[in-house]
């Protein structure tokens, strides 16, 4: 049963990446990227980490990609453009991919790969639960908690200043062609 | 707990072939009532409206859905030529597995001799609605993007906006009940009202969810993805047959849900008189009368304007429902 959902879910996460580079409509990448998101979120729950897997579609499925999808929607059926926008960027592409695949694979033989015959570690009950997670946000890992969110403040911030100063920029235009 | 993994924490472990008999009674009760939901809501608009609604199919026409349903079912899927075959026949199915999955977590009442009366009491509990209620959103705008119809996609934006909008909204006004009750768990959050129930001290938070319950489910004075006088029928436009049908189900099972939602976390949920086994009834009279509510204000209150649903959700219900959960933080705290 467990064996099967992960493979359902390893095969919807990493079908989905994949779709995601290959489609040529942004649209349907970003649907793509949907699925991908929500087969993570399934994993997640494999793993009994509740509340990861419900903030995973809470936040990416049901925020963030809401508003690629909107872009896609509204801009969508733009043609690609012929030549490259960086010059030489496919050559580079293959060679930044390769670096991370050899790095990823040192990662994985060095450390992932001894865990494979074992159980995996022993896990408490109420480990991924709301209030586990809780505990080590706010207790543990506070600074880095306090962090994130006072930067999430910095770019909201950010938003309005940078949209008020358009609006005053093209007010200003108008004053100068009125 | 044989060869199935946990899927989630519960406070209560149940044999696997038991949640199977819960959920399909779950599934078979609650899709009995919601076709009478459908002859209440006519039957009540025409009283609101000075006329008797649909009395002439069965006795007082409660046989009506059953009708309107073999109308629908016998009808030709049409699709228009601009639509995307698959996104077009997965967008109603989006949007009603949304409203089905949702049911799960609804609490009938508590554990009485060894059989919880929910779905399920995931530890993620209301977050789990959350999660499912935003994959209704791809439904409807998949279904609106996907007709190939200017009308369609239009309703499906304004859908999609409204959604992200109040979605805020209604999560910040139930953080004051979580407060309250220190815990996610729907059952827990009813156990914790026996004394007094939230809708009390958490008023604000009901009226913010109840709005914003409106606004979620597309309903009127906030059904603008719909509106009929603008945009035909808004993302559903181009639908015909049982798939239409599927959006008009699932908005009466997320109707449900809302109220059952509402009535959980605001009204003791499954808490009454009388023994423990009662729950069930005492969280269904709760939830008719939030059902009641919704159909009552439909009968009453015209459609708001676009911008006036956008700064009623951002500029008004956010920073009440913003307020009404720091001013809980600090009196839960205190006391």
């Amino acid at each position: 049963m467990k064996e099967v959902l992960f493979w359902i879910g390893a095969i919807g996460a990493i079908g989905g990446a994949a779709a995601v580079v290959a489609l040529r409509n942004p649209f349907y990448s970003v649907l793509a990227l949907i699925a991908h998101l929500v087969s993570i979120a399934g994993l997640f729950l494999i793993l009994q980490a509740e509340f990861i897997a419900a903030a995973q579609v809470v936040v990416y499925a049901g925020a963030v990609m809401v508003l690629y999808v909107f872009v896609a929607a509204y801009v969508g059926g733009i043609e690609e453009p012929k030549l490259d926008a960086i010059p030489g960027q496919r050559p580079l592409a293959f060679l930044v991919g390769a670096a991370i695949f050899i790095e990823l694979s040192i990662a994985i033989v060095a450390s992932g790969l001894l865990a494979l015959d074992s159980g995996g570690p022993e896990v408490a009950l109420g480990f991924g639960s709301p209030a586990g997670v809780g505990k080590l946000m706010l207790e543990r890992f506070l600074i880095a908690f306090e962090a994130a969110s006072l930067l999430l403040l910095i770019a909201a911030i950010g938003a309005v200043v940078l949209a008020e100063r358009r609006r005053r920029d093209e007010s200003d235009a108008e004053e100068a062609l009125g | 707990m044989n060869g199935f993994p946990p899927i989630a924490d519960t406070a209560f472990a149940e044999a696997p072939w038991l949640l199977v008999v819960k959920s399909i009674v779950i599934f078979g009760v609650m899709f009995a009532i919601l076709p009478l939901l459908t002859v209440l809501e006519r039957k009540l608009l025409g009283r609101f409206q000075q006329r008797y609604g649909p009395n002439r199919v069965g006795p007082v026409g409660l046989l009506q859905p059953l009708a309107d349903v073999g109308k629908l079912l016998g009808k030709e899927h049409f699709r228009p030529d601009g639509a995307v075959p698959f996104l077009f026949a997965i967008g109603p199915l989006l949007v009603v597995l949304s409203g089905i999955l949702a049911i799960a977590i609804i609490p009938f009442g508590n554990v009485v001799d060894g059989v919880g009366l929910y779905g399920i009491d995931v530890s993620i509990g209301i977050l789990y609605f959350f999660a499912v209620g935003s994959i209704a959103f791809y439904g409807l705008l998949l279904a609106g993007w996907s007709s190939g119809s200017k009308y369609s996609f239009l309703g499906a934006m304004r859908a999609a906006a409204q959604l992200i909008s109040y979605e805020v909204a209604m999560g910040l006004s139930l953080l004051g009940v979580i407060f309250m009750a220190g815990s996610l768990s729907l059952v827990d959050i009813v156990e914790a009202q026996s004394g007094l129930w939230f809708i009390v001290p958490q008023i604000v938070g009901f009226l913010v969810f109840m709005l914003a319950g409106f606004a979620e489910t597309n309903r009127t004075p906030f059904d603008l993805p719909e509106a009929d006088a603008e945009l035909v029928a808004g993302y559903q436009t181009e639908y015909g047959g049982m798939r239409f049908g599927s959006f008009l189900l699932a908005e009466y099972i997320e109707i449900t849900v809302v109220s059952a939602i509402g009535a959980a976390m605001f009204l003791g949920g499954f808490l009454g008189p009388g023994p423990d086994w009662l729950g069930p009834l005492w969280m269904g009279i709760k939830t008719f009368v939030l059902i009641l509510m919704f159909i009552w204000i439909r009968a009453t209150i015209p459609r708001v304007r676009y911008d006036q649903l956008m700064s009623l959700g951002w500029k008004i219900l956010l920073p009440i429902a913003t307020l009404n959960a720091l001013v809980t933080a600090v009196v839960v705290t205190l006391t």
